[in-house]
């Protein structure tokens, strides 16, 4: 990476202070502005603004399904776990830079662009992924055939459309770098020739934009056939299509692309470049000097797997309960810890899940001893042991996750029953209101005026005397966040609205000025599914089974 | 980003196995990863089996012959050390509630990974290989010239008999070294790291723990370098006894400010006083105006270097806060890592923000930091390893320059006071007065004045 680029960019975040915030000169010479200032009045005025973001106390319906993922990084968005703000909008002093796809189709390059996405922007980086397959489906007209994927293609009027295509996303790239404040643009094309590749690196950092490769390879076919099952249930080049056609036209198009490709490898020696294989089994790093943002993508990586489970957000009963105390659940609770149960095995067994015990098989211990949840293998030495700790490594597997509270861990009691794993997690503690536990908000706004004041501008970063803010849990969880990211199997969280918003907004990649108003009812479980281009949010209601 | 604390899981357990040849900086890495996770409150510890071996073989001359493949007496030593070691990993796991081991030796010969894989495996744990290969001669000889000199091996011996024999026994590791492979051990877990960081290649990392272990790790450099620390010259607020604002500096920390560059020169002394360094200061305006008469080109405001935000205290003298938050006062003595000012910070909220700077820190070579007390004392603990506990209560005081070097097995300190005197702000326990008393316990333990010392 050129010295030069990182060099210049320092300059300019250098210039606006690095999220330096505005220092009052006034004669006590106090330090009168919080950590979450900006410089200039970029912060939206939620309180007079006009938009859907000032629409307080948004219920969780209006937003449900929908993943914020592909929006525009506006300039005055602040990502849920960003640790501090900088008038350039650009982080870590980093630069700018960009992250281009390498790969075949069905290799998982849009589930990757698309969830390194959602992390970065939850950290904060202005980040954008640019899907050149969006581009083509754009201006493409329907009687393409594969020559439009090839690298040369044959036809005159194929290889003008293809150009026409690339420039029109790589101009939208340069845009959001220069227009948008943009820091990382991720480029999701084949990029399947060396010389592409490097034409790309040297577009770029001309521009002062550093670039890095990172090429997804696969070698275990079963993970190619479930990607092709994937993409031709589910591509946007496949809406109504029938799905064996699809399947066929898929493998066709992978096929016609094949021979063409070349790995990377000697001559992108020059370039910077992350080899994923198999999805995270192998990760190499070529060139690999990179900054705190690079390692931090990199880390990611390693703990990003394609997600097939799904993560179900449950409240725990009564959580408006004192902060401090720790009562044992009441009758009515246990009531809800029942039907809670209920409702979600109904519902995972009706999408084929296999991990709750039918009631019949418990009274049958033989019949118990061979689900693979209670199966105790002795491992000999030869094998890999399982990596020690480690949930969810089956698709096919739940845990719940809970806090360390008594009427939480008496929650998951009927899932413990049925052999569930539960993890109590000290980070799953609803949070602290500090001085202003048990009052309402009117009584806030009495006792302490400015406080609540100050409160009203920032839910999200304000934090009480004493308490903490949800930006304090943002950055609690991240290691949860990365742990859920790694597992393949269902998870549910049974925890306080406080937390389940966090989670959620990660999740749905929500600005973080919506996560303070997103609303959890008591009554429905949220099953938020993963997707290789966005998540969606469902309700399940929980039905009442004790009547 | 992260960590209260890693998220526990129950009963993890990572165990890395370093590979390599000698010079490669493994003892290096290992330290750094303990000194790392220890102050994320994370229960580590290295098993160094050199120092196994030196404690059993006492009884012969070790020099390089003794790790001669043929020699006999010598392989039965190093098999026994390596026993031990692994024993007592697999005892502090289970005892202790370990949950990263480390065990820093060679295991250069598949073989010898083999006998570790299987007594990992036999206690359920799948290790983690970590190996750092490393062809570029200059690099080595750079670590050959720093083991030599701190190697418990050749305490009492002259260098050049250090450097001859060192490399005659690098000769005979060479001899049988076999590198972990892509094809081989594939199967495995492993870490490889090619001349530093220059090609990586991770291979089934299986846990959060571990790639976070290896996040940390690629972060890493072994070239050698120093770091200086300093706290802004003596501020405004420093004379009336205020904690935090953001005053300007007094008469006296403007003098500090000019003293400045020649004391870093000093401390660079004359064969390097053309190194150029980069200078990190906080947003803040005292840390600015003491960095302002440096030469150097490269000065970067990191707001993670802010001072500990005491919210509503901010601006008040701890006589001030003792009188309107009693309750606070006491509370931030009796926990005061743990302590969160109201509508302000604590110790372990600095800890968290200032992980970018670390990685950041650990990427760069030469940095000098000028930031403030709070965040000092945190950087200072990472560096030499000092408990919570402690950290809160270090007395660092203003006017002087630290040089921290890291090296192999410890990290060695210097400092340099200016000769110009400043207000002290240290708060002993338990009081609102400024300054150490004689009988305090800061000057005991945590003395930081001392021309010179070698801190484990």
């Amino acid at each position: 990476m050129s010295d030069n680029a990182i060099h210049s960019d320092d300059e300019s975040e250098l210039f606006n202070g690095f999220g330096s915030a505005p220092i009052s000169r006034t004669a006590s010479q106090r330090r009168t502005t919080k950590r979450w200032s900006f410089h200039n009045n970029d912060k939206p005025n939620l309180v007079d603004m006009d938009s859907d973001i000032a629409q307080l106390h948004r219920r969780l319906s209006d937003i449900t399904g929908e993943d914020g993922v592909h929006k525009d990084a506006s300039s005055s968005v602040i990502g849920g776990g960003q640790l501090y703000s900088t008038e350039s909008g650009r982080l870590f002093h980093a630069g700018k830079i960009c992250i281009a796809l390498a790969g075949l189709p069905g290799r998982g390059k849009t589930h990757l662009s698309v969830s390194l996405t959602r992390y970065l922007r939850w950290l904060g980086v202005k980040t954008h992924s640019f899907h050149l397959g969006n581009y083509r489906r754009a201006s493409a007209e329907d009687d393409v055939t594969h020559d439009l994927f090839v690298p040369s293609p044959n036809s005159k009027r194929a290889n003008e459309i293809r150009n026409k295509i690339v420039d029109e996303c790589l101009n939208d790239m340069l845009n959001f770098f220069k227009n948008d404040k943009g820091q990382v643009a991720i480029y999701d094309a084949v990029n399947a020739l060396p010389e592409y590749r490097l034409a790309l690196q040297k577009k770029f950092t001309d521009m002062n934009i550093q670039v890095l490769f990172i090429e997804s390879l696969v070698t275990d076919d079963a993970i190619i056939m479930k990607n092709m099952e994937e993409a031709a249930r589910s591509s946007p080049d496949y809406v109504n299509w029938d799905y064996d056609k699809a399947y066929k036209d898929y493998s066709g198009r992978i096929n016609a692309l094949a021979p063409y490709y070349q790995n990377m490898g000697e001559k992108d020696a020059t370039l910077s470049y992350i080899k994923f294989i198999n999805f995270g089994e192998r990760i190499e790093l070529h060139n690999s000097n990179y900054g705190y943002l690079i390692n931090k993508v990199v880390f990611y990586l390693m703990n990003s797997r394609i997600k097939s489970g799904s993560v179900f957000f449950a409240r725990c009963y009564k959580n408006s309960l004192d902060y401090t105390k720790d009562p044992p659940l009441d009758d009515a609770g246990k009531k809800y810890a029942f039907n809670l149960t209920k409702s979600l095995i109904e519902h995972v067994k009706k999408n084929g899940r296999s991990y709750f015990q039918d009631e019949e098989d418990k009274e049958n211990p033989d019949l118990a001893r061979l689900r693979p949840a209670v199966l105790k293998r002795q491992l000999s030495v030869d094998e890999r042991q399982p990596a020690a700790g480690v949930d969810g490594i089956d698709q096919d597997s739940l845990v719940v996750w809970t806090s360390v509270k008594q009427r939480t861990i008496e929650t998951t009691q009927y899932f413990a029953d049925r052999n569930v794993k539960i993890r109590h997690r000290i980070q799953l503690s609803q949070k602290n209101p500090g001085v202003v536990a048990n009052m309402t908000e009117d009584e806030v706004s009495a006792k302490y005026p400015d406080e609540y004041e100050q409160y009203i501008k920032d839910p999200y970063h304000y934090r009480f005397s004493r308490a903490e803010s949800y930006h304090d849990l943002a950055i609690k969880i991240e290691p949860l966040i990365l742990e859920m990211e790694r597992m393949s199997g269902d998870i549910l969280i049974i925890a306080d609205d406080t937390i389940l918003k966090v989670f959620y907004g990660y999740l749905m990649s929500c600005i973080c000025y919506d996560i303070p108003y997103l609303n959890f009812p008591t009554d429905d479980i949220i099953e938020i599914k993963f997707n290789a281009y966005s998540n969606t949010a469902e309700r399940i209601p929980i039905k009442d089974y004790t009547a | 980003m992260p960590v209260y604390s890693i998220s526990h899981v129950e009963n993890v357990r990572v165990c890395v196995v370093m590979v390599g040849l000698p010079a490669r900086g493994k003892s290096l890495i290992a330290q750094k990863i303990v000194r790392y996770l220890s102050w994320l409150s994370i229960n580590s510890k290295c098993f160094n089996v050199g120092s196994y071996r030196r404690e059993i073989a006492t009884d012969t001359v070790v020099d390089a012959e003794f790790f001669d493949p043929k020699n006999e007496v010598g392989m039965n030593y190093r098999q026994e050390a390596i026993t031990r070691a692994t024993t007592d990993m697999m005892k502090w796991f289970s005892d202790d509630n370990g949950v990263v081991g480390i065990l820093d030796a060679t295991n250069s010969t598949r073989d010898r990974r083999d006998k570790i894989l299987k007594l990992c495996r036999e206690n359920s744990i799948e290790p983690m290989f970590l190996e750092s290969f490393c062809d570029d001669q200059d690099l080595i000889m750079q670590n050959i010239l720093d083991v030599k000199t701190t190697s418990p091996d050749y305490l009492n011996r002259n260098n050049e008999f250090a450097a001859e024999d060192f490399l005659k026994r690098i000769k005979f590791y060479e001899q049988v070294y076999e590198t972990m492979d892509q094809k081989a051990d594939a199967d495995l877990t492993f870490i490889k790291l090619v001349n530093v960081n220059s090609q990586i290649i991770l291979n089934r990392i299986e846990s959060y723990l571990e790639s976070r272990i290896v996040y940390y790790v690629m972060n890493l450099h072994i070239k050698p370098r120093s770091i200086w620390l300093s706290r802004h010259g003596e501020s405004e607020y420093n004379l009336t006894g205020q904690i935090g604002g953001d005053s300007n500096l007094s008469e006296r920390g403007w003098r500090y400010a000019k003293r400045l560059p020649e004391l870093v020169l000093k401390s660079l002394g004359e064969e390097n006083k053309h190194t150029n360094l980069t200078v990190w200061t906080s947003t803040l305006k005292r840390t600015q105006q003491t960095s302002s008469f440096l030469p150097y080109k490269r000065k970067l405001q990191w707001k993670a270097l802010d001072e500990l935000d005491a919210g509503e205290c901010d601006g008040m003298t701890y006589e001030e806060i003792e009188k309107t938050f009693p309750e606070d006062f006491k509370a931030r003595d009796d926990d005061k890592y743990e302590y969160r000012y109201r509508g302000g910070e604590s110790y372990r909220d600095i800890v968290i923000r200032l992980e970018p700077i670390i990685m950041e820190l650990e990427r760069q070579e030469n940095i000098l930091i000028i930031t403030h007390q709070a965040v000092l004392r945190c950087l200072y603990a990472y560096f030499m390893n000092v408990p919570q506990e402690e950290s809160p209560w270090m007395s660092i005081p203003l006017h002087t320059l630290i040089k921290l070097e890291p090296r192999a097995y410890s990290t060695l300190v210097s400092r340099i006071k200016a000769d110009i005197p400043a207000v002290s702000t240290y708060k002993e326990k338990g009081t609102s007065q400024l300054g150490e008393l004689e009988t305090g316990t800061a000057s005991k333990s945590r003395d930081l004045i001392r021309d010179s010392e070698l801190a484990k």
